[in-house]
């Protein structure tokens, strides 16, 4: 037990490590996607996507051309081509929690 | 978000994690929905599950939303639609002016032009919608010939070109639609003040919003502010080459030349099934089997199911509600034979002979997406 106390630090950064960054260059990915991308619309509109690196490279030329700010465009292709790639599978987009009773926006 | 170049990787990992939840639904609550697919939150485009369509009117909360621009805050007493172009005399209408024109309620499908996205492969760019971009509301206000004539307009001009208060963020193009005069001179297209029988909600495009029944959705401007009259469409991102059509079927991957494409109309015969969801356990027992069916400008003529992955097809009944430009619902009943596996079919017809397509036809935008719709049922004992 003692021994899976002191694991357990390890074995979440194992678990983060594999889920978010496996290397600084993927981190770095990451940031620029969210520099890029993310003054206009949330990150999930790009994640839920899955194209192939032409694909990506057209849509990141049309993004530029409505002024997104992409400062390492290779980095960025390469990342957006590998995790969400034609060969990566889809994961279902999440329903919202309730907000009919909360006043607001959509009523 | 941004992130100072002083960062440090524990802070950079903070960031990742934090925005990967965000990224993964949690805590995501819209003011005045129910639960919906989330395809994007920021700016909002929602989906509602198929579940949900077990009425012929679509309730506000449960009403999809897309957005191609960040939603703008409208202030009803100061915001005006202003009338300008091949006009007698330019006008600046405020709602109440809207108000005194006799009002007209009309019951309309509307549907995103890329409902069913999703489906299409090879994938392609875009919200990845999948069934549930459509609703059935009934939208209440002033008929567009109406406004037009208050303004003395050349209803002998070809186009209305309609704009809403929602601008672009950096460089992305304005949202700005025009249509034909036939249409916009049609008794159904309206400037809804409601939507059934409420004020338009935010979302929805609060307080006026433009309905061109049978259309597509991205004609339906929201927030509308200006309304110009002229012998020229507008030439802008979201009229060419954005939602636009290829006049022939292309392969994917090849560039299309871009006197192919035509602007989209009217919205394809359709249909879904809406009581029983894909890999859903349902008992050995009779079942009604329900759903519903649109066809844009067309009325839908015939629904049929099929229980046994296509081979026999049956005529569902149609629902009562039977009005141009709303859907129809439809239901069947059905008595499964045995436990087993069972893929349940639904295909429309319209009034013009049109039928639902196996496979739709594939285009570079993912738009009109139109198949058979499926689900796969599981029929158990006590299920």
């Amino acid at each position: 037990m003692k021994y899976l106390i002191l694991l357990g630090p390890v074995l979440l950064g194992l678990v983060a490590g594999c889920a978010f960054a496996q290397d600084d260059k993927a981190a770095a990915a990451r940031q620029e996607e969210q520099r890029s991308c993310s003054p206009c619309h949330s990150l999930r509109l790009v994640d839920s996507q899955r194209l192939s690196q032409a694909a990506w490279d057209k849509e990141l030329t049309k993004m530029i051309g409505w002024g997104a700010v992409v400062s390492n465009r290779q980095l960025l292709l390469d990342y957006l081509s590998q995790q969400y790639g034609v060969c990566v599978p889809r994961t279902a987009d999440p329903l919202s929690a309730n907000g009919a009773k909360s006043h607001g926006s959509g009523r | 978000m941004s992130v100072s170049v002083n960062t440090t990787r524990r802070e950079l990992l903070a960031l990742i994690v934090a925005a990967s939840a965000a990224a993964n639904g949690q805590e995501i609550t819209i003011p005045g929905k129910r639960p919906l697919i989330v395809h994007n939150d920021r700016p909002e485009d929602l989906e509602t599950p198929a579940s949900y369509f077990s009425s012929w009117i679509t309730p506000n909360d449960a009403f999809f939303v897309r957005q191609h621009l960040p939603r703008p805050s409208v202030q009803e007493a100061s915001h005006r639609v202003a009338l300008d172009g091949r006009v007698g005399k330019q006008l600046q209408l405020s709602t109440a002016d809207l108000r005194k024109l006799p009002q007209y309620t009309v019951a309309a499908t509307l549907e995103c032009t890329g409902n069913g996205r999703g489906f299409y492969r090879p994938a392609v760019p875009g919200v990845q919608w999948m069934r549930g971009a459509i609703g059935n509301a009934e939208w209440t206000g002033p008929r567009l010939s109406d406004v037009l004539k208050l303004a003395g307009a050349d209803l002998n001009a070809a186009y209305v070109t309609t704009n809403g208060a929602d601008t672009g963020v950096a460089k992305t193009p304005d949202f700005i639609r025009s249509m034909p005069m036939k249409k916009a001179l049609h008794p159904a297209t309206i400037l809804a003040l409601q939507m059934n029988h409420e004020p338009i909600p935010e979302l929805h495009g609060f307080p006026v919003r433009l309905i061109v029944p049978g259309w597509d959705g991205t004609s339906w401007v929201k927030w509308v502010t200006n309304l110009t009259v002229a012998n020229e469409p507008n030439t802008g991102f979201f009229m060419n080459p954005g939602y636009r059509f290829p006049k022939h079927a292309v392969a994917p991957g090849t560039p299309v030349n871009p006197a192919d494409l035509e602007v989209i109309e009217g919205m394809p015969v359709k249909s879904l099934i809406a009581s029983v969801s894909d890999q859903q356990r349902i008992p050995l027992a009779p079942a009604r089997l329900r759903g519903i069916a649109w066809a844009g400008e067309q009325r839908i003529r015939q629904v049929e199911v099929s229980c046994d992955s296509g081979r026999t097809w049956n005529d569902a009944q149609l629902g009562r509600e039977d009005l141009p430009f709303a859907w129809r619902l439809w239901e069947y009943q059905w008595t499964p034979p045995k436990e087993g596996y069972y893929t349940i079919l639904s295909r429309a017809t319209d009034s013009a002979g049109n039928i639902q397509p196996v496979v739709a036809t594939w285009n570079p935008s993912g738009y009109l997406y139109n198949a058979i719709d499926q689900v796969g049922v599981i029929v158990e004992k006590g299920a």
